[in-house]
C-alpha cells in the first residue's frame, strides 16, 4: 500500500450539500421554543415584574424608612417597574437562564445523543455552533423582553401612572420612558449574552449540562464576590459584573452612557471569547 | 506463530485473493485509537465493499463502535486514515455523510418531542432533503419502521424497542448509497428483529450497502453477505462470509450405530476420527470424502447419513474471539 488514501480517493470538489440555514434555525427555534424547562423558565420570569408590582404596591409608604419608603417612592413611576426588576433579575435569574439553555444547547444534546444526529446528517461543527449559539441568544432575547413587556404593563396598573421619576429629580413622559425601558432590554441582553457565550464555550466541553450550567453560576458569583473585595480594584475592569450596577445610569436624566458603554465593550470582549473558546473545542469535539 | 495464527493468516489470504479490486463504499488504513494508555482500537484495516451487507462481529469492548465512530468521523483517529464513499475524512465528510444513514450507539431523540417532531428535526437538518418534502419523507421513513401509528406519542413514552425503531427510521429518512447500523436489533422483539432484517435485506436489494455491528451472531448469518470479526481492538478476519466460514478445516460427519468398527477401520487407514454424538465426525486432512466411506463400506459399517460438516459462524467466532491469551499477546503490537 503506497499510495495513502488521501491520493487514492476522489476528488472533494465542488460544495458539499448543506441544509439551508434558516431552516436549521427555524428547526433549532421549535426545539428551544418546545421544550418545558424554557416555557417554565419563561412564564417564571413573567411573573417577577408582576410580584414585585404588588409588592410594592402593597407597601403603604407608612414606613419613613426602610425599603418601603424606597417603594412608596416608585408609586405613580409605572415605568420604573420594567427597570427595577430588570436590575434585579440581572444578578441571577437572567444568567440562570443564559446558563440553562446554552448547557441544553450543547452538552443537553449531547447527553441525549441528539448532537450525533446533527453532526451526522451533517451539520458542520462550526455551523452547528452558529445555530446553537442563535438558539441561546434568541431565548435570552426573549427572557429578557418579557420581563420588560410585562413590567411595562404590570408598572401603569398596579403602581399608577405612566412616568418615571429619574434619580436625578426629574419625571419622564411616557415616550422618553419607554425609550428608557428598550435600552435597558438591548444593554441587559447584550450583558447576559456575554454569560451564555462563556456558557456556551463548557457547554461545548462537556456532557453534562448540570456542570456547564451550575460552573457558570459559580463563576459568575466568583466574580460577584471579587467585585466586592476593594484591593482587587486592579482585577474589577476583567469581570463582566463590574458593570452591571450602572444599569442606573438608564434612569438618570441627562443620560450617561459612558459607563454602560464601557459595559458593553467588556460584554462583546467576553462573547468574542466564549464563542472562540466554544469553536475550538467544537472542532475536536468527540460527539 | 502458533496454530491459532498460521489458520488466521490462512483465513485472510484466501479472501485478499478471492477479493478482486472492487468499488469500496468505506475502508480505514491503519486506524488506532487511544485513550490515554487504553488501546481501543489498533491497526484496523477494514473494507467494506459497494453494495456488500458486511457485518462486524466482536465481543463487548472489540472496538466494534469506536471503529464505526471513526468511520463516521464523529471520533477523530489517533492515527489512520479512513474513506468514506470516495472521500477522505475529516475533510470530505460534508459530501460522504448526506449519503450515510446511521444508528450509533443506540437512538438519541428529545423526550419531549413526539417521535414525528424528532424526526422532522432530523430531517431540517438533512442536507438531500428539499424543505418541502421533509413532511412526506418522516411518515414514509415513520411507516417503514413500523411506528406510524405511534408517531404523534411523546418519545419519552416509547419503549426501548419503539425507540430503536425511531432511531432506525432516522438513518432511513433519505435514500443512502450507505447505512450504518450499530446494534440495531437492541431491545426490539423477535418480530422486530425480523423487521430489521427484512429492511436490511431490502437495502441490500436496493444496491445500498450496509454495515451491521452486532453480537448476535444468527443475525449477522442470516442477513450479511460479508463479516469483519473484531478481537481486543483489532480486526482479525473478514471476508465474505461464505468464504469464511469454508476456510474452516474440513470434516465429514457420519451418523453409524458401529461406532467402534468404524473407528477401527478408519485407524487402519490412518484417518484422525473421533466418536461424537450418534456417529463420528472425521477429518478430511490427506484424504477425501468418497475415501473415507469407501473405507467405512468395505469395513461392513452401516452408514445411515455423511453430511460435510459446514462450519457455523459461532465456530468461527469462538476460533477467532477465544483464543488462549498468550497466543493474543503475541498478536498484540506494543
Amino acid at each position: 500500500m503506497t499510495a495513502t488514501l488521501a491520493e487514492a480517493s476522489a476528488p472533494t470538489e465542488g460544495r458539499a450539500p448543506r441544509a439551508p440555514l434558516t431552516r436549521l434555525l427555524r428547526s433549532e427555534l421549535r426545539w428551544v421554543l418546545r421544550r418545558p424547562r424554557t416555557l417554565i423558565g419563561l412564564g417564571l420570569l413573567g411573573l417577577a415584574p408582576v410580584v414585585i408590582g404588588i409588592g410594592i404596591s402593597l407597601a403603604t409608604g407608612s414606613g419613613r424608612n426602610g425599603p418601603d419608603a424606597l417603594f412608596g417612592l416608585l408609586k405613580g413611576n409605572g415605568l420604573l417597574l420594567p427597570l427595577l426588576t430588570l436590575f434585579l433579575s440581572m444578578p441571577l435569574l437572567l444568567p440562570l437562564v443564559g446558563a440553562m439553555s446554552a448547557a441544553d444547547a450543547l452538552a443537553g444534546e449531547s447527553a441525549n445523543g441528539t448532537l450525533r444526529g446533527l453532526l451526522l446528517a451533517p451539520v458542520s461543527r462550526v455551523r452547528l455552533l452558529g445555530v446553537k449559539a442563535f438558539g441561546v441568544a434568541t431565548v435570552t432575547l426573549i427572557a429578557v423582553a418579557i420581563i420588560a413587556v410585562v413590567g411595562a404593563i404590570a408598572g401603569p396598573l398596579l403602581l399608577g401612572g405612566t412616568s418615571m421619576l429619574t434619580l436625578s429629580g426629574t419625571t419622564l413622559t411616557v415616550l422618553p420612558s419607554l425609550g428608557r425601558v428598550l435600552l435597558a432590554v438591548l444593554w441587559v441582553t447584550v450583558q447576559i449574552w456575554a454569560v451564555g457565550a462563556i456558557a456556551l464555550a463548557i457547554s461545548a466541553c462537556t456532557e453534562h449540562p448540570l456542570i456547564a450550567m451550575a460552573s457558570t453560576l459559580a463563576g459568575l458569583i466568583v466574580c460577584t464576590v471579587l467585585e466586592s473585595i476593594s484591593s482587587l480594584g486592579w482585577l474589577q475592569p476583567y469581570l463582566l459584573p463590574d458593570s452591571w450596577g450602572s444599569i442606573v445610569d438608564l434612569v438618570r436624566d441627562p443620560l450617561d452612557m459612558s459607563s454602560l458603554t464601557t459595559g458593553t465593550w467588556r460584554a462583546v470582549c467576553y462573547i468574542v471569547v466564549g464563542l472562540s473558546l466554544a469553536t475550538a473545542r467544537m472542532a475536536t469535539k468527540d460527539a | 506463530m502458533t496454530v491459532e495464527a498460521n489458520e488466521r493468516a490462512g483465513v485472510e489470504s484466501a479472501v485478499a485473493g478471492s477479493t478482486p479490486a472492487r468499488v469500496l463504499a468505506a475502508r480505514t488504513r491503519g486506524l488506532r485509537k487511544t485513550y490515554g494508555r487504553t488501546v481501543a482500537v489498533d491497526r484496523v484495516d477494514l473494507d467494506l465493499p459497494e453494495g456488500a451487507v458486511l457485518g462486524m462481529l466482536g465481543p463487548n469492548g472489540s472496538g466494534k463502535t469506536t471503529t464505526i465512530r471513526m468511520l463516521l468521523g464523529l471520533t477523530q483517529p489517533t492515527a489512520g486514515e479512513v474513506e468514506l464513499l470516495g472521500h477522505a475524512l475529516p475533510g470530505g465528510a460534508g459530501h460522504a455523510l448526506p449519503h450515510v444513514g446511521a444508528l450509533v450507539e443506540g437512538p438519541g431523540f428529545h423526550p419531549f418531542l413526539s417521535g414525528r417532531e424528532n424526526l422532522r428535526r432530523v430531517g431540517a437538518a438533512e442536507p438531500l432533503l428539499a424543505t418541502g418534502s421533509i413532511r412526506k419523507a418522516v411518515d414514509d421513513a415513520l411507516e417503514r419502521v413500523g411506528l406510524a401509528a405511534a408517531a404523534g406519542r411523546n418519545y419519552r413514552g416509547y419503549s426501548l424497542g419503539m425507540k430503536q425503531r425511531l432511531g432506525l427510521a432516522a438513518a432511513l429518512l433519505v435514500p443512502r448509497r450507505l447505512i450504518v447500523l450499530d446494534e440495531p436489533t437492541n431491545g426490539l422483539d423477535p418480530s422486530g428483529t425480523r423487521e430489521v432484517r427484512q429492511v436490511i435485506a431490502d437495502l441490500h436489494a436496493a444496491g445500498a450497502t450496509v454495515l451491521v455491528s452486532s453480537h448476535l451472531l444468527a443475525e449477522v448469518e442470516a442477513t450479511c453477505t460479508h463479516v469483519a470479526v473484531l478481537h481486543q481492538g483489532t480486526v482479525v478476519a473478514q471476508g465474505e462470509l461464505a468464504e469464511l466460514l469454508q476456510a474452516g478445516s474440513p470434516a465429514l460427519q457420519v451418523s453409524t450405530e458401529d461406532i467402534s468398527t468404524a473407528l477401527n477401520a478408519l485407524r487402519a487407514a490412518k484417518v484422525s476420527a473421533r466418536a461424537e454424538g450418534d456417529g463420528l465426525r472425521v477429518e478430511l486432512t490427506g484424504t477425501t470424502a468418497p475415501e473415507v466411506l469407501r473405507t467405512l463400506v468395505q469395513a461392513g459399517v452401516a452408514v445411515q447419513e455423511a453430511r460435510r460438516h459446514r462450519a457455523g459462524l459461532e465456530e468461527l467466532f469462538a476460533r477467532l474471539t477465544e483464543s488462549e491469551p498468550a497466543a493474543i499477546d503475541a498478536e498484540e503490537p506494543r
